[in-house]
């Protein structure tokens, strides 16, 4: 095999051997050439370069190992979220009224995509932009790695773009939220933003229950960004939690339906609708108009987005007589058939008048929730201490928020008692000079309405509620057996009554007040129970700025009315007034009082309205 | 050589090299996998199909195949006889790039003639036309090669003119090679290094200022130092390249692991092939490359050493030329690999997919068994002949 074994010389050797004559001539005139050697040298030369090539392999490979494979690493090791699912929020039956359904949001790497300028007008083209306009999104991040193009596509319509094989275009997949209710539930749930996080409404209040956690894990990508393996788990995801609430869809569409009707029937500018399960403070239904599609939030007008029944605060009018009447039974000083004597319809006090809408005479404290007089009610409220009567109203939630916990709740205000001059005193018996929001008004009237105790309303459903006794059961019952008196025919709220059920309520009416005073736009209101004799439901219902007739007893008690007599039997409650009605030829239907005729009252007369006629 | 003695040559049996064979085998067989393993990433992303790479590579290897089967068959006394016509074959190829519609321009080098489907490099098969004319040469001129200055003078200007055309190009790492092999050769042919100095001198300044002409070459000669100073401008494809090897370590990532190859390291499964070979199978990949191209090229310089001491001198320093060329321009191609020496687009032999290189290779192992068999033709020529002629056993 060796070839240097045989001869053991090629030059000199050779020369030895030479036996020829040529090869003696060649041998003395050419300088005798050790090829041996050569070749050895050429061996060897290769040989020192392979085993330097060894030596630096081994370098690299072993000795300095680490700081490649950190050089390698902090290129291709990334850390990504693992996207968990948004809970999906259910009403109280468990009906869907949010959902995250997934879609597909188009990005790009602009660095790759600008290789291949050449196409970026199909791109354009494929996503329905201007290419201008795209061509110049992607110089302005041109040494970045990460564009989003399109954001929640429809996943079909994402896969007409994808399937075009752009490169540099990515797609990531992304949950939008769906809200089938639409306008109907918009101020209750909110919204969230695009990346599905919640801005308001119970989105924002429940996000981290409803959001969970994104998991992160380490990946490794290849330079394009295309995920190869996954290296480690840094965070278990938690997935979002659903959400069951304590709104009843039945109900809420119901009362959203009666609440646009109402507000077109009278031309009004706003209202809200609340109703609560009086038995546990569960909200059933809580709907505003104007809505807005939550499906679609645009940034124009940011009001119609306000969850009024929670946000916005009205003076309650009439309605506070209910308390300012238990506050003056309380103390002993009045029952039920105390007499006052109302004439002549006015009452001066300082510089100031009380009206009532027209003379009312001589009635009982009944009759002043019956009739609604402004008059009756600040003298019961001027017999009791400012203490008293505060201390009333605060019991029975006016003047501090709810406890809803719903974002952006307004708390009232309700006048420290000391600040009380006489007239302030005489106002706020009739429920002017404190605000309060429709939700308040509920709470207050579900104290009636479930034997003296108070409970934060909750939009959840069997959550922990804790109720706090605040007036004497016997009172909260008799004040709602005063209340009845207000839907009849002698009363201010006859439009409120539900057929088959005995309802308790008091109608409300107040000027809009603006700075300096009031002005001559009106906030209709009704708040009110059902069924009296075993209360179920509260319910307020409030109108801003109707048109033509504008009192409590048209506007809100017919919503009202409508509304309870729907939620009532949606939810089975047993009717507590069957047989026990009779028409006054006007179609509508009314009620007869056992026991209880009313002489003043004739069928065909004009019914008790507040001030004016009925039309 | 009288026609008795060639028909009764042609009667007597020779072998084929069976230890070349198998070596170049193995490198083969080794860059299949590896032109597989390097190039279905990019293939996929480019939309080819994922074994578009692979598919040409096999193709360029039959082509190989059948470049060295016909080697395998010519008497090379043949070529030996027309070394004129070989050489210049050569320079019409290197010619052939400038000839507008003919050469192709790719990355600003003209280094490709277009051949419909596919570009030849005119320089893969330069390399063997000019080793197979400077044999000829340096058996023709024996005896002035090695006594005087002249004598070299003529074949290191036919490879200068060579190495001039291949700048222009530019492709500065073919020039270097071949200018090397010329050099290798000549010196094992029998010329005084004095005189091959003496003559290496002029060519140094106008390697010089080929080295420095372009401005991106400096760059290069600069960076190769330290990638890592500029990781991502002209450090870029070192900095991958030797991150790639970083990662393998002892034994690799494993055969088809490399993460390297996934756009990062551009020209994976071409001329850094060696660095994604390194990542998959570690020092233990590179080791075997290394042992297999010795194993290849020292049986050829073996053999030609053997070839010339039969006194087939032509068939020796044809073995010379080839088995230099291909370990020169594997360990520039794996000194680049491992950022030993400057960036080139030099590809590694018999592994990278590279149409031209790796056909060109093929033919050239076809030539290096063809030289095998006619020098153990020789052997049992003279082993039967009873009055061994003389001039067998003598050389210079």
């Amino acid at each position: 095999m060796n070839p240097f074994n045989r001869p053991r010389e090629f030059g000199e050797g050779a020369v030895r051997h030479a036996s020829t004559a040529a090869a003696l001539r060649v041998a003395t005139r050419a300088r005798p050439v050790n090829l041996k050697a050569r070749l050895s040298t050429v061996l060897l030369l290769l040989s020192l370069a392979g085993t330097g090539l060894v030596v630096r392999a081994v370098d690299l490979q072993v000795l300095r190992k680490d700081f490649y494979q950190e050089q390698g690493d902090a290129r291709y090791l990334r850390e990504v979220p693992i996207p968990v699912s948004r809970g999906t929020i259910l009403d109280r039956n468990g009906e869907p009224l949010a959902v995250s359904t997934p879609v597909v949001s188009i990005w790009a790497n602009p660095q790759e995509l600008l290789q291949h300028a050449g196409r970026i007008a199909e791109l354009a083209q494929a996503l329905g932009v201007d290419e201008a306009t795209l061509k110049a999104k992607l110089d302005q991040r041109a040494d970045k790695e990460f564009l989003y193009l399109k954001r929640h596509l429809n996943p079909d319509d994402a896969k007409l773009i994808l399937e075009r094989k752009i490169p540099g275009v990515s797609s990531q997949r992304e949950f939008r939220r769906y809200y089938p209710s639409g306008e109907v539930l918009a101020h209750v749930l909110g919204f969230n933003n695009i990346d599905d996080r919640g801005q308001e409404g119970l989105e924002l209040a429940f996000d981290e229950w409803l959001a969970g956690k994104p998991g992160a894990k380490r990946v490794m990508r290849d330079r394009l960004g295309h995920v190869i393996e996954d290296v480690e788990l840094l965070r278990e995801p938690q997935p979002g939690r659903d959400l069951t609430l304590s709104i009843d869809r039945r109900i809420q569409s119901l009362a959203y339906r009666q609440l646009k009707r109402t507000l077109l029937e009278h031309g009004a500018s706003s209202g809200s609708i609340v109703v609560l399960d009086a038995r546990n403070g569960e909200i059933l239904a809580t709907v505003n108009q104007p809505s807005f599609n939550p499906n679609a939030v645009n940034n124009g007008d940011t009001s119609i987005r306000r969850n009024r029944a929670l946000t916005d605060v009205v003076e309650p009018g009439s309605t506070m007589k209910a308390f300012t009447i238990a506050a003056g039974l309380e103390s002993g000083k009045w029952k039920p058939d105390t007499p006052i004597d109302t004439a002549p319809g006015t009452m001066p006090l300082a510089n100031h008048i009380i009206r009532d809408t027209s003379n009312k005479g001589l009635i009982d404290v009944t009759g002043v929730l019956t009739r609604s007089s402004n008059v009756g009610a600040a003298k019961i409220g001027l017999s009791l201490s400012s203490e008293h009567l505060y201390d009333m109203f605060k019991r029975v939630g006016f003047g501090e928020s709810t406890g809803s916990g719903f974002p952006g709740e307004a708390a009232g205000v309700l006048p420290p008692a000391k600040g009380w001059g006489q007239v302030e005193k005489a106002t706020l018996s009739y429920g002017y000079g404190l605000n309060a929001t429709p939700m308040q008004m509920a709470q207050a009237y579900a104290v009636l309405a479930d034997g003296g105790r108070l409970r934060a309303p909750t939009f959840v459903k069997g959550a922990q509620n804790p109720d706090r006794a605040v007036l004497d059961p016997a009172l909260a019952k008799t004040i709602i057996g005063m209340l009845e008196t207000v839907i009849t025919p002698r009363g201010t709220g006859l439009r409120a009554a539900v057929r088959n059920y005995r309802v308790a309520g008091k109608t409300g009416t107040s000027r809009r007040a603006i700075a300096g005073g009031y002005e001559s736009r009106y906030i209709s209101m009704f708040a009110g129970l059902a069924p009296a004799s075993n209360p179920r439901l509260v319910a307020v219902v409030v109108i801003h700025d109707p048109q033509g007739a504008y009192t409590g007893g048209m506007v809100a008690a017919p919503a009202f009315s409508r509304v309870m007599d729907g939620a009532l039997r949606l939810l089975d409650v047993p009717p507590d007034n069957v047989e026990k009605w009779y028409s006054d030829g006007s179609g509508n239907w009314a009620p007869i009082e056992a026991g209880d005729a009313a002489p003043e009252y004739a069928p065909g007369s004009t019914s008790y309205e507040e001030g004016e006629p009925t039309q | 050589m009288s026609e008795s003695q060639a028909t009764r040559r042609s009667e007597l049996p020779g072998r084929y090299d069976r230890g070349l064979l198998l070596a170049a085998l193995g490198l083969i067989g080794l860059g299949v996998v590896m032109v597989a393993s390097s190039s279905i990433p990019v293939a996929d992303s480019q939309h080819k199909g994922s074994f578009y790479f692979v598919v040409r590579h096999l193709v360029f290897l039959a082509l190989g195949t059948g470049l060295a089967i016909t080697a395998m068959r010519l008497e090379l006394e043949k070529i030996e006889r027309h070394s004129g016509v070989v050489l210049l074959a050569g320079f019409a190829l290197l010619l052939a790039v400038f000839v507008p519609g003919l050469g192709m321009r790719i990355n600003g080098a003209l280094r490709w003639i277009h051949l419909g489907i596919s570009g030849f490099q005119p320089v893969e098969a330069f390399k063997l036309l000019l080793i197979a004319y400077l044999s000829s040469y340096l058996v023709r001129h024996r005896e002035s090669v090695q006594r005087n200055f002249f004598g070299v003078i003529k074949p290191i200007a036919v490879a200068g003119v060579g190495v001039v055309l291949l700048l222009v190009q530019p492709d500065f790492g073919s020039a270097a090679l071949v200018g090397a092999t010329t050099v290798g050769l000549i010196w094992l042919g029998g010329a005084r290094m004095r005189n091959l100095v003496f003559l290496g001198l002029p060519m140094m300044p106008v390697m010089a200022w080929a080295a420095m002409y372009a401005e991106y070459r400096i760059k290069r000669l600069t960076s190769f130092r330290d990638p890592f100073l500029d990781p991502f401008g002209d450090g870029y494809q070192l900095a991958q390249a030797l991150i790639a090897v970083g990662r393998g370590e002892w034994f690799g990532v494993g055969l088809g692991g490399s993460v390297q190859k996934l756009f990062y390291l551009p020209e994976a499964h071409t001329d850094f092939i060696l660095a994604v070979l390194a990542e998959e199978l570690g020092l233990f990949g590179i080791v075997l490359v290394l042992g297999l191209f010795a194993w290849l090229c020292g049986r050829g310089l073996l053999l030609g050493a053997r070839a010339v001491q039969r006194g087939l001198y032509f068939q020796g320093y044809v073995a010379f030329g080839i088995s230099l060329c291909i370990a020169l321009q594997a360990i520039v191609s794996i000194g680049v690999n491992l950022g030993v020496l400057p960036t080139k687009g030099l590809t590694l032999p018999l592994i990278s997919s590279g149409g031209s290189s790796v056909m060109m290779t093929c033919a050239m192992i076809g030539v290096l068994l063809r030289v095998s068999y006619e020098l153990t033709r020789e052997e049992a020529q003279s082993a039967e002949s009873t009055n061994a002629r003389v001039h067998a056993g003598v050389w210079e």
